[in-house]
């Protein structure tokens, strides 16, 4: 009879059906190929079987693609862009498409164009260090509590719900509504603040769910030391689900910059960011809608492009879900 | 079951003093609480001291806390920058906000559900695949992007709605806000709604009710959506809290006098009891919102028992 | 015959291949007869009896020729709602894994007693009295109050037993018991299988067993059909083929039976894996790991030739198999 543990009915669900018909048809057909039988192999199985379902996913080879681009033009955006985001001519301000400046100009008179290309930066180097700081963070946090359990795990997970409670873009308004920085660090710090909590309770499941591996037991049963059982078998069990996640809360970060910044709390000028076109822009939507749609277009390509990634990596590291 | 009900109430004390604490701590900590009480000028060093005072501001931090807190308990929730308190700016924003939430949560219900059923039933046909892509666009473009787009193409070009809300914010015009608002947990409901669905469809269950010889309807209707909808339930339910605590850029675009308008004054005042008062009756919905959705999966799986 | 099925052909349509899972398969049930299916998994059994009882999954399966007939009529021309109402009343089937086989969510009394209200039309109370009815001839104890319980607050075997009242609910012609002991408990699974073959004779029904276990088939069993590679590779009386089987690969799966009088002997296992569905080996499918293939059973499939009466065997050489 499974008695759920009451505080996290999330994963109560799972045992519906153990496979339909389908399932059996496939399994038949399938489990008659010989199949490489390495007990110890299997985490390397997943990651070779999850990389030879991506190459032939078309999702991920377009976002991938997209992604790829967008890191490059982040590193060098003069590579496409010749001009200087922040060189403006007021003369210009809100003029339209004309050669040589393919989006036309904005309020304050910049080439959009230049100011698209470059928000790519600001956006991808949020998203890439704020993912990382939660990804960190909230994996080891996480990991330790579930290793550990106990007070700390008790005491961890009490933490992670007083951070769920707190609406992200409430949090953001009040904390970053007092900064003056006009650098990326503040927003980066805050999405690691209020995102880690998502991640710790990814590793948390993970490193418990390992830790009663039969193999887990046995080696602790052999006596492993503790550093070496999470790193040789806790470690590698909650790298794909907290990759999955990380990857798809990439794309969710850049969002909410931008909301960010469209709030007036986010990034501030001279960054090139288009949260901040977005926000200047939205007063002028109907009378010049080129100087929203250009950077709101990158930023949604952006976003889209992370998300289907994350799509498409859960899918080839979780076959179940397909 | 009545004895987990009170667990998760004691449960949640800790939480709502660590979200409400935290939240104390950046507006006092980090803003400076007296620079919104003398209107939009900075205040004279002297007022500034003797409001300093009057406040308890010069006392311990964590003092303070609890006696702001002692206060909200007997339903005190102080002053507003204006003058105005804080329990009369909540009675007039929060039903403005509920309206909101109700009009998003049956977007949720009716179309992300609707939607979600019969993509999942259709997997890989034309409509499946068209509103798969549709979903993957809403969440990817920002909320406030939407929200604009469908003001300035609502609103200003085809003038279908008012591009503002009024202050008495009527349902009727709460319609496309509340679909604004909806939006990325609309394309949410439907994926996973379609993902569940798709994953009870393959159920032996499933194979089973065929085999009864029971007609498709039934199937579906009587044992596929039973089971299927349970996880989504779950969602809509914690979104209650989620989407009253976002309504905040819906209602700055439409320019809706809500919880999100009042907290973005507040902010922007840097009025500290304006500012806590509403977070902390936002963790109050969030924390209940969560605790109905918990007692809700009992009902809907007697698999799953409370001790 | 109650039931014939005449050539059956089912393929799954997989991204890595077209999977022939069953293969030209004939067998056929007498009303009162007991047909063991016998094979490992993948042998195309249980496909087979998807295909009978109209739930093969549709894509990716697919029936690419051959006859069903039940009664008379060939299952496979009826149109869906003929097709429907001969499912569950006529035709019924036991499935191997009674816990994810139940709804989860809804209470067993109202598993049972919708096949009343939908088949026979009967008002939702009396549908309730069926059902307690139905849990009290599969010896659920305590039927009137267990009839509101779900699924999970059942044994695996009283489960199990739900799971044949369900089938039994409207006295079907055939049952198909697609391994229904499998998932149980040694001691259950004598009960259970001695309950389904008491019910059997006493509603003369057709009962088609599909196992791997060799053990059940002997007891039950009134004829055993031996499929490999989605083909019957022999068919014939129970105890005929235990006696002497007439086929290389039926006698191997008899010497894979640990005996007690057999102990400190080592085990025999038939060498070799199944085949790859995806790539059946041309000629006998069997011959890779036959022990006693030749050249001719690399090249040509063998016919099922007559062994005797009620007796065929796919085997060129079934003579010297049954001589030795």
């Amino acid at each position: 009879m499974p008695e759920q543990p009451p505080y996290e009915p999330e994963g109560a669900v799972a045992g519906t059906g153990t496979g339909g018909a389908m399932d059996l048809a496939a399994s038949e057909a399938r489990s008659l190929e010989p199949t490489a039988a390495d007990p110890r192999g299997r985490p390397r199985g997943l990651w070779s079987d999850a990389w030879r379902d991506l190459r032939r996913n078309p999702v991920f080879i377009v976002s991938g693609l997209v992604i790829l681009f967008l890191v490059v033009i982040s590193v060098r955006p003069s590579l496409i862009a010749s001009g200087n985001p922040l060189a403006c001519d007021l003369a210009k301000a809100q003029q339209g498409s004309q050669p040589g400046h393919p989006f036309g100009y904005d309020g304050q008179g910049c080439d959009v164009y230049t100011r698209t290309v470059y928000g790519a930066r600001t956006s991808v180097t949020v998203g890439v260090l704020a993912t990382l700081g939660v990804a960190v963070l909230g994996s080891v946090l996480g990991g330790l509590a579930g290793f550990v359990g106990g007070v700390w795990d008790a005491v961890l997970s009490r933490v992670t719900d007083v951070f769920f409670a707190i609406p992200v873009v409430l949090g953001g308004l009040v904390l970053l509504s007092v900064v003056t920085s006009d650098t990326v660090w503040p927003v980066i710090g805050f999405m690691v603040l209020l995102g880690w909590p998502q991640v710790s309770r990814i590793a948390r499941g993970s490193a418990i769910t390992a830790k009663q591996n039969d193999y887990v037991q046995a080696a602790r049963a052999l006596g492993a030391s503790s550093s070496r059982l999470l790193l040789r078998h806790i470690a590698p069990n909650a790298v794909a689900p907290v990759i999955v996640v990380s990857t798809i809360a990439l794309g969710t970060y850049i969002s909410l910059e931008a909301t960010l910044s469209y709030l007036g709390v986010g990034l501030k000028p001279p960054t090139v960011s288009w949260g901040i076109d977005i926000s200047a822009a939205s007063p002028y939507i109907r009378d010049a809608p080129h100087m929203l749609l250009w950077p709101a277009g990158a930023l949604a390509i952006t976003v889209l492009a992370f998300i289907m990634l994350g799509d498409a990596v859960r899918d080839a590291l979780d076959p179940k879900l397909r | 079951m009545g004895r987990y009900v009170v667990r998760r109430l004691l449960q949640m004390i800790p939480v709502f003093i660590g979200a409400t604490l935290l939240i104390f701590l950046m507006v006092n900590v980090l803003g400076d609480p007296v620079a919104g009480l003398c209107g939009d000028k900075a205040c004279d060093p002297a007022t500034a001291a003797r409001l300093t005072h009057e406040f308890g501001l010069d006392r311990p931090v964590l003092q303070q806390y609890a006696t702001y807190m002692g206060h909200v308990l007997t339903g005190d929730f102080g002053t507003a920058f204006n003058g105005e308190k804080v329990i009369d700016l909540m009675g007039s924003a929060f039903p403005v906000t509920v309206r909101l939430t109700i009009v998003a949560i049956l977007f949720e219900v009716v179309l992300g559900l609707g939607l979600g059923v019969l993509t999942g039933l259709r997997r890989g046909r034309l409509l499946d695949t068209a509103v798969l892509l549709l979903t993957l666009v809403v969440i990817s473009v920002p909320t406030f992007v939407t929200g604009l787009l469908l003001q300035l193409l609502l609103g200003v070009e085809w003038r279908w709605i008012s591009p503002s809300v009024s202050p008495q914010a009527a349902f009727g015009e709460l319609i496309v806000p509340g679909l604004v608002l909806a939006s990325v947990s609309l394309a949410y409901v439907t994926r996973l709604t379609r993902t569940s669905l798709a994953e009870n469809l393959r159920a032996d269950y499933v194979r089973t009710a065929i085999a009864k010889g029971l007609p498709r309807r039934r199937v579906i209707t009587r044992h596929l959506l039973r089971n299927s909808l349970i996880p989504v339930v779950t969602f809509i339910g914690t979104d209650i809290g989620a989407l009253m605590g976002g309504a905040i850029v819906t209602e700055r675009i439409f320019n809706i006098h809500g919880v999100g308008y009042q907290l973005y004054q507040g902010i922007l005042r840097q009025n500290t009891q304006t500012v806590v008062g509403f977070v902390t009756v936002l963790v109050l919905v969030f924390l209940a919102a969560n605790l109905l959705v918990d007692l809700l999966y009992a009902v809907l799986d007697p698999r799953i028992r409370y001790a | 015959m109650l039931l014939e099925v005449r050539d059956l052909h089912v393929e799954f349509r997989t991204r890595d291949g077209v999977a022939k899972a069953v293969n030209g398969v004939s067998y056929g049930v007498d009303a009162g007869e007991t047909l063991a299916v016998l094979g490992e998994s993948g042998s195309g059994k249980s496909v087979t009896a998807q295909a009978v009882m109209g739930i093969l999954d549709t894509p990716p399966g697919r029936i690419t020729g051959g006859q069903i007939l039940f009664q008379g009529k060939d299952l496979l021309k009826l149109k869906e709602g003929e097709r429907r109402r001969v499912r569950g009343a006529q035709l019924a089937m036991i499935f191997q894994d009674a816990l994810s086989s139940l709804n989860p969510v809804l209470p067993v009394g109202d598993q049972l007693g919708e096949m009343f209200v939908v088949h026979r039309g009967m008002s939702k109370k009396d549908a309730r009295a069926k059902a307690v009815e139905l849990m009290d001839r599969v010896r659920i104890p305590a039927a009137r109050e267990r009839v509101r319980q779900y699924p999970h607050q059942f044994s695996g075997g009283m489960r199990q037993r739900i799971m044949i009242a369900m089938a039994l609910a409207l006295e079907p012609a055939l049952i198909i018991a697609d391994e229904p002991t499998t998932a149980l408990d040694v001691t259950v699974q004598a009960q259970v299988m001695d309950l389904l073959a008491e019910l059997q004779r006493e509603y003369r029904m057709g009962l088609i067993l599909i196992t791997h276990d060799l053990g059940v088939v002997a007891d039950v069993a009134d004829r055993i059909a031996v499929m490999y590679a989605g083909r019957i590779v022999e068919q014939a009386p129970v105890r005929d083929i235990y006696k002497t089987p007439a086929h290389p690969y039926t006698r191997g799966l008899l010497e894979s039976i640990p005996r007690l009088d057999a102990k400190g002997r080592e085990l025999y296992a038939i060498k070799g894996l199944p085949p790859n569905l995806m790539d059946i080996p041309p000629g006998c499918a069997f011959h890779p790991r036959c022990p006693m293939a030749r050249d001719v059973c690399r090249t040509d499939a063998p016919a099922l030739h007559q062994v005797a009466d009620h007796r065929v065997s796919a085997c060129h050489f079934w003579r010297e198999c049954l001589d030795a």
